[in-house]
């Protein structure tokens, strides 16, 4: 089923065009919204939002139009803004409730639930401290609080890492992910640290200059063709390259120790003949694994100008990932 | 090149960093640390915009605080982003070369150049106020370039920029690492921090926790073994093996069956011995890696609650 | 089975939810519970009824002298016969302005102001409220507490006046007089709550909207009371557009309507009836049309400006 339907979207701001006929479908789970900058991102968030009004185009939520039933939309989705924003002169569980009560909450259910979500989000005694004294990382729950408190089943992350520090991206992480699966939430996330993508998404979606360039299961956008290895060792050993090279496998330069090779036959055999050079030549093998992609590589190589875009389909009932 | 001794900085009652003795050479030098654990304030005082309460920093053997000789061999790139938003970036970088006392021309050159290498050279005529982040970043890092700095300091200067912004930036650095100028880089975003080096500097509430190359520092952190993860569909039988080895403190195994985590104080001794297990006997294994040798979770032992 | 560990992990929320609709009501209310919990602003409502309860006790002491049969108490109750009843509500309402001012600061200086530096429309927006539905809300949460703080000590001092002084003819003379003050009180909640949004709306800081909002006032309450000035100085023979500008301030446009509605010239305060030989004479009111037509244009031109100022789009990112 899909979340967000987008049709031949046109946005323009003026004379500037912000998404050329762009049209793409967000599934349900926890999908990632990537692209470098000025790319369409924000504009999309921003039309889906009701906040900009599209020129041509269609985009549907849950089956409703944004542009006919905003308000009934905005009922069912939650926005977690990239910028600082909160009403100002209310302690966070005042402003929680306030913003549940704007989403149509009655007082009594609002509070309750105000409690419930800032409970979740970590917040503790903080909750009832006025809100302008927060912290970065405190500051960032709240605006997730906010964007939870009415239980919606669509939820627009922007950038919700932003200026965390370590314990605090992966603190926010996990309870982006605690959201997202399992419990009936949906979730868009839309950032540039891709390595926060990679731990949370299931799926992404690449858009570059107004136009989808990339969408599939994070798994295909990592995979590499031919399944090559890499092999990392304690220190660069020529004599355990080239050793591998003689039998006939293919191998790159050693980039921070890893060597990639490219060989024929399966794991356990390729293991075996990589071990056995190793001993040969004196190599001490620290690490062996299935090379992947990281999402960042596949990322600017998917947003390499000229390349045509990959779309790629994954089924959306079965199928072997 | 750049030595702090004993140094420490508090604000009233809040202590900034605290006996803090270090040295930042030549190359890119990460400074890690939570939120308010001092990374700013060590900053600002290598770059002379404060005095140490005691203790001192030093830049080439000189104190840095109201030392224009000091200044002249450093490069800022700050966290904030306050500009004459009404200036173009050409404007603003050369007149930021003006300031460091180069004459017109050569003002004018040296930011041309400057802004060709940030790669703004098209962009630069634009007002400031209409600049994207990542624009905005780079004309940060041109006026800290622009001078020829010996060392550069960043603050988090990866914010807001997009991968392909990234990508760019950090080979920037690196650039100017291999011509041998010292670079000191905040920021929050570890995995790229690792890409860009391996020594670093990691601060908690004031304090240094830890400073130098990571593999050495990994090798260091007794409390917590290391932990490799086996690859076999046949874990049990392997686990069999390993746990007669003296040196395998635990072993843990994966819920879905395809993969065991074993944990060890000796990982040499253990990388050593797996050649005998995959080729003497024959045990199947698909693959090993270690897991937590990455910035990540280094930072994690180091920084406790 | 129940299990005895109970799950505290997310929840969806799906209890009931108001239709999207009317949302403004939710931010007036917030407005005005905020408001009901300043101190100052209690403070104030009562500094701002100041007249009336000075009234009330003048006018008590002189009926009660007033009874008895001796030469003291008639002239006592000659001076109650001389009362102007309408002139006492105009200069209860004209004395409340300055308070009102600091009244109007309190509740709307910040009210936009502090919204546009903390972005709060993001908030607003991203639920089903519409850029209308938060000016509403914000309007309506500074005009109810300044229509209490007015209406309030007006309806008190009708109701007392209307008890204790019937027989001088207290409901006889004036037997609008409450539908009018009302009237005039709407307007000039209305007046202060649509001027102080739309200069809120204009800056991002609450403390320089309210100085902005102050200095209008005094400004042109300085040009006021120079028009009075020339007026009284004149003799009562100063050109007509004298007449006019005396109304042109914040405090004056008001005034003037409550003058033109209630058909009076004012009179001295303070049980005066007489014009008297005084410098200060009082101006005759300013025609009904060309006042509210005035009012009026302000109102909606502050409303179009707001509105104006309030831009979602740019808000985010």
């Amino acid at each position: 089923m899909n979340v967000v339907e987008v049709s031949h979207l046109t946005v323009r701001y003026g004379s500037f065009t912000a998404l050329s006929d762009f049209s793409c479908e967000i599934q349900e789970g926890c999908t990632g919204l990537l692209g470098p900058n000025g790319a369409g991102k924000t504009t999309l968030i921003k039309t889906l939002m009701g906040f900009v009004n599209p020129q041509s185009g269609t985009a549907r939520i849950l089956g409703q139009d944004v542009v006919a039933s905003g308000p009934s939309i905005r009922q069912r989705i939650g926005l977690m803004p990239e910028q600082d924003c909160h009403i100002p002169g209310m302690t966070a569980v005042s402003f929680v409730a306030y913003a549940g009560e704007l989403a149509g909450m009655p007082s009594a259910q609002a509070i309750q639930r105000a409690h419930e979500v800032l409970e979740h989000c970590g917040l503790g005694e903080a909750r009832y401290r006025n809100v302008e004294t927060y912290s970065t990382g405190m500051k960032q729950r709240i605006k997730l609080a906010q964007a939870l408190v009415h239980g919606p089943k669509v939820l627009f992350l922007d950038e919700p890492t932003n200026g965390l520090d370590p314990r605090g991206r992966e603190e926010m992480l996990d309870l982006i992910r605690s959201i997202s699966h399992g419990k009936g939430v949906n979730v868009l996330v839309s950032s540039h640290v891709l390595r926060d993508i990679e731990r949370v998404c299931d799926r992404v979606v690449v858009v570059m200059k107004g136009q989808l360039r990339a969408t599939g299961t994070i798994k295909e956008l990592k995979a590499i063709q031919g399944q090559p290895l890499d092999v990392e060792v304690r220190e660069p050993n020529n004599a355990f390259a080239s050793k591998l090279m003689e039998i006939g496998a293919i191998v790159g330069p050693p980039k921070n120790n890893i060597y990639r090779v490219q060989l024929a036959g399966d794991v356990l055999k390729a293991h075996v003949t990589v071990q056995s050079a190793a001993r040969a030549t004196g190599a001490q093998i620290r690490g062996f694994r299935l090379a992947e992609r990281s999402l960042e590589d596949a990322f600017l190589d998917a947003v390499q100008p000229g390349e045509p875009p990959h779309i790629l389909h994954a089924p959306t009932t079965g199928g072997a990932q | 090149m750049i030595q702090l001794q004993n140094a420490s900085r508090w604000y009233g009652q809040v202590i900034g960093i605290n006996d803090v003795t270090c040295e930042i050479g030549p190359g890119v030098t990460a400074l890690l640390g939570m939120n308010g654990a001092g990374k700013s304030t060590l900053m600002r005082l290598i770059t002379g915009q404060m005095q140490p309460t005691t203790g001192s920093v030093t830049v080439d053997g000189q104190l840095v605080f109201g030392n224009p000789e000091v200044y002249r061999k450093l490069g800022y790139c700050p966290e904030i982003d306050d500009f004459y938003e009404h200036w173009s970036g050409r404007k603003f970088v050369t007149h930021l070369a003006r300031l460091s006392g180069f004459s017109a021309a050569d003002a004018k050159s040296r930011a041309e150049r400057v802004l060709g290498e940030v790669g703004m050279a098209d962009r630069a005529d634009k007002k400031i106020a209409g600049y994207s982040k990542g624009m905005r970043q780079r004309i940060k890092l041109a006026q800290a370039m622009v001078h020829d700095p010996q060392a550069i300091l960043l603050d988090e200067p990866l914010n807001g920029l997009d991968p392909v912004g990234r990508r760019e930036f950090i080979n920037l650095l690196g650039n100017l690492a291999d011509l041998g100028k010292t670079i000191l880089v905040s920021s929050h975003i570890l995995f790229e921090v690792e890409q860009m080096t391996r020594s670093i500097l990691l601060l908690n509430r004031g304090r240094l926790l830890a400073s130098g190359d990571l593999g050495v520092i990994r090798q260091l952190i007794d409390k917590y073994p290391h932990r490799v993860r086996v690859e076999s569909h046949e874990p049990r039988r392997v686990a069999e093996r390993l746990v007669t080895l003296p040196f395998v403190l635990n072993i843990e195994f994966d819920p879905r069956g395809d993969a065991l985590e074993v944990q060890t104080r000796e990982p040499g001794q253990f990388y050593d011995f797996i050649p005998q297990l995959v080729l003497d006997e024959n045990l199947p294994i698909e693959g090993f890696s270690s897991p937590d040798n990455n910035l990540e979770s280094i930072f994690g032992y180091l920084v406790e609650a | 089975m129940a299990s005895p560990i109970a799950d505290v992990s997310y929840r969806d929320y799906d209890g009931p939810l108001f239709p999207a609709r009317y949302r403004w009501w939710v931010i007036a209310k917030q407005g005005i519970l905020l408001a009901s919990k300043k101190r100052n602003l209690q403070v104030l409502s009562f500094v701002s009824a100041w007249y009336y309860v000075a009234m009330i006790i003048v006018l008590f002491f002189v009926n009660q002298g007033g009874t008895g049969g001796d030469m003291r108490s008639r002239a006592m109750e000659s001076i109650m016969k001389q009362v102007i009843w309408k002139d006492q509500f105009l200069h209860g309402f004209s004395f409340a302005q300055l308070p009102l001012l600091l009244v109007t600061l309190i509740l709307g200086a910040g009210a936009i102001a502090n919204d546009n530096r903390s972005r709060a429309l993001l908030v607003y927006l991203s639920r089903p409220c519409t850029k209308l539905d938060y000016l509403i809300g914000k309007f309506v949460g500074i005009f109810v507490p300044i229509f209490v703080i007015l209406a309030v000590p007006t309806i008190l001092f009708y109701a007392y006046c209307a008890l204790s002084f019937n027989q001088y003819g207290f409901l006889r003379d004036a037997p609008y007089l409450l539908p009018q003050m009302l009237v005039v009180i709407v307007v000039s909640a209305a007046f202060h709550a649509g001027l102080v949004l739309a200069v809120s709306a204009m800056f991002d800081q609450g403390r320089v909207a309210g100085a902005t909002y102050a200095a209008m006032y005094f400004i042109t309450n300085f040009f006021t009371v120079a028009m009075a000035i020339t007026w009284a100085s004149a003799d009562g023979k100063a050109p007509g557009p004298v007449k006019h500008l005396f109304y042109g301030s914040i405090d004056g446009l008001q005034i003037g309507f409550c003058k033109a509605l209630l058909d009076t010239s004012g009179s001295r305060p303070f049980v005066g009836s007489q014009k008297g030989t005084e410098a200060q004479l009082p101006v005759p009111p300013p025609p009904m049309m060309a006042i509210s037509l005035i009012i009026l244009a302000l109102i909606v031109g502050s409303a179009f400006l707001t509105w104006r100022r309030i831009r979602a789009v740019e808000v985010v990112g």
